[in-house]
């Protein structure tokens, strides 16, 4: 039987891929808005790309923030994707300092400009400069698995209780997935990580991860 | 650690994919939807898409194609070709594109990058760069007969090859360093850029690695090496350290022809020592 998923439409970003995934790993996908709608969903998924700013403080301090947390606290079943699960900590350095909604503990910082990644041994090379974004696939610790990830901001001073993965890039080791209780959050996009990322939407929709 | 990307590129006319020798002189290489599929499947850590008609009805079945594309696969899809406007960007990114490149779009008007980064974010914005290199000024013997465009001011080194930026379609010269553009575009909020070699385009030559390397070090966001790639040495040059060191390597041909497939060159790669994602089930 397809389990219900209201996936959590807040504008922050396009949500087709995300819709198309989770309808692949046998999700019947219910897009909203409404505040209503996520207060008495079972399942919500909640992506979100781009940066805080003015949209998430107005999803913050707004109805949907209300209607987010109230359905956690009734323990339904929670996933933030990227942005969607930095909202879940206190906040983001990004754009002059911006609130999260505070459930979980730690903040989303910039990684820093200056990281080098050393020269092949035995060579006059100049180190590598590491891009930012963080985009691209990259390994998860101790899953082993790769996912895609585009994010030029991390989670900073997590409850290293709810860190259940983390990946590395350059001198900054981040969570790459948080978990506590009933509440799931991937700093990678499962909907673009093929086969990996529909395996984590599936243990995700069947429980695996409380 | 950040695995190096290996993007298989389909040009698309008319709704198929095609593949042209510098910017022309195309021949068909099948249906887009058919390959972007297998490609996902075989792990490819990216797929792009880019427009090459010219006409408003191509323009329209190509958002169809990007769309029935998006439909079929779990990978991240950057898409370009023709992008001028804010309204360009907007149908791209609605019918499923994870990334918008802008080429000529961003020289005619580089306040475009800037509102569409600021608004869709940094994160799907790519702005493509296609370069050629210009003749050694100063050597009469290497110097064009007819150029069609003279050596702009500040070119006058003659110690480093100096590369310029053309647009549609490599048809203009604008004048411009690529190496400067390439740090502007940057600056203006892309999100990575997808560097061309026009003299390399579909070459089977490979990358034009001094160019790569030299705009790969210079900005602080990723580049995807593009043009020429006609084996996997090419992948690896483009990729390696003292070569190309790009952030991501696109081909086309070797992959639609049926040359090589996207497994086969990430086991290259890996013996080669470039960090790739493995492919497995």
């Amino acid at each position: 039987m397809p389990r219900q998923v209201v996936l959590l439409d807040a504008g922050l970003g396009n949500l087709g891929s995300v819709e198309r995934a989770l309808s692949q790993v046998g999700a019947a996908v219910v897009r909203t808005s409404d505040p209503d709608t996520v207060a008495a969903a079972r399942i919500v998924v909640f992506p979100g790309q781009g940066a805080f700013g003015e949209q998430t403080d107005a999803i913050v301090s707004g109805p949907l923030g209300s209607a987010i947390r109230a359905f956690i606290d009734k323990g339904g079943s929670f996933l933030g994707i990227c942005l969607g699960m930095q909202l879940l900590f206190e906040g983001s350095d990004e754009a002059g300092g911006r609130p999260g909604l505070g459930l979980l503990q730690g903040r989303a910082r910039r990684f820093p400009n200056d990281m080098v990644e050393p020269p092949p041994p035995g060579t006059d090379l100049p180190g590598r400069r590491l891009k930012i974004p963080h985009m691209g696939w990259n390994d998860v610790s101790p899953d082993g698995e790769h996912y895609y990830f585009v994010h030029s901001y991390y989670v900073d001073g997590a409850d290293p209780e709810h860190v259940t993965w983390t990946c590395t890039y350059g001198d900054v080791t981040f969570p790459a997935t948080v978990v506590r209780g009933n509440v799931v959050g991937c700093q990678f996009h499962p909907e673009k990580s093929q086969r990996a990322g529909l395996r984590f939407l599936r243990a995700f929709l069947l429980g695996g991860w409380k | 650690m950040l695995k190096r990307r290996i993007i298989p590129c389909l040009d698309i006319r008319d709704g198929r994919v095609v593949k042209g020798v510098h910017f022309g002189g195309l021949r068909d290489a099948g249906d887009p939807v058919a390959a972007a599929r297998l490609y996902d499947e075989h792990g490819a850590d990216e797929i792009c898409l880019l427009d090459i008609t010219a006409t408003a009805e191509g323009r329209a079945t190509f958002v169809d194609v990007v769309r029935h594309v998006a439909d079929q696969i779990f990978c991240p899809l950057t898409v370009g070709g023709g992008v001028r406007r804010e309204s360009d960007v907007a149908r791209l990114l609605d019918a499923g594109a994870d990334k918008v490149a802008i080429n000529s779009g961003a020289v005619i008007n580089p306040n475009l990058v800037e509102k569409v980064a600021a608004r869709y974010g940094s994160q799907c914005i790519v702005v493509a760069v296609d370069v050629r290199r210009l003749p050694p000024r100063t050597a009469p013997e290497a110097a064009p007969a007819a150029p069609d465009a003279p050596v702009p001011a500040g070119f006058e080194d003659d110690d480093d090859p100096v590369y310029e930026v053309v647009i549609q379609g490599g048809t203009r010269s604008t004048g411009l360093d690529a190496v400067a553009w390439c740090k502007t575009a940057a600056q203006l909020g892309a999100g990575e850029l997808l560097l061309t070699s026009m003299d390399r385009d579909g070459t089977k030559r490979g990358y034009d690695l001094p160019i790569t390397r030299t705009i790969s070090r210079a900005v602080p966001i990723p580049v995807i090496a593009s043009g020429g790639v006609g084996s996997l040495e090419h992948l690896y040059e483009g990729l390696a350290p003292g070569g190309g060191e790009a952030d991501a390597a696109l081909a086309a041909s070797i992959f639609h022809f049926g040359l090589y497939t996207i497994p086969e060159a990430k086991r290259y790669l890996a013996q080669r020592g470039i960090p790739v994602r493995p492919f497995g089930p």
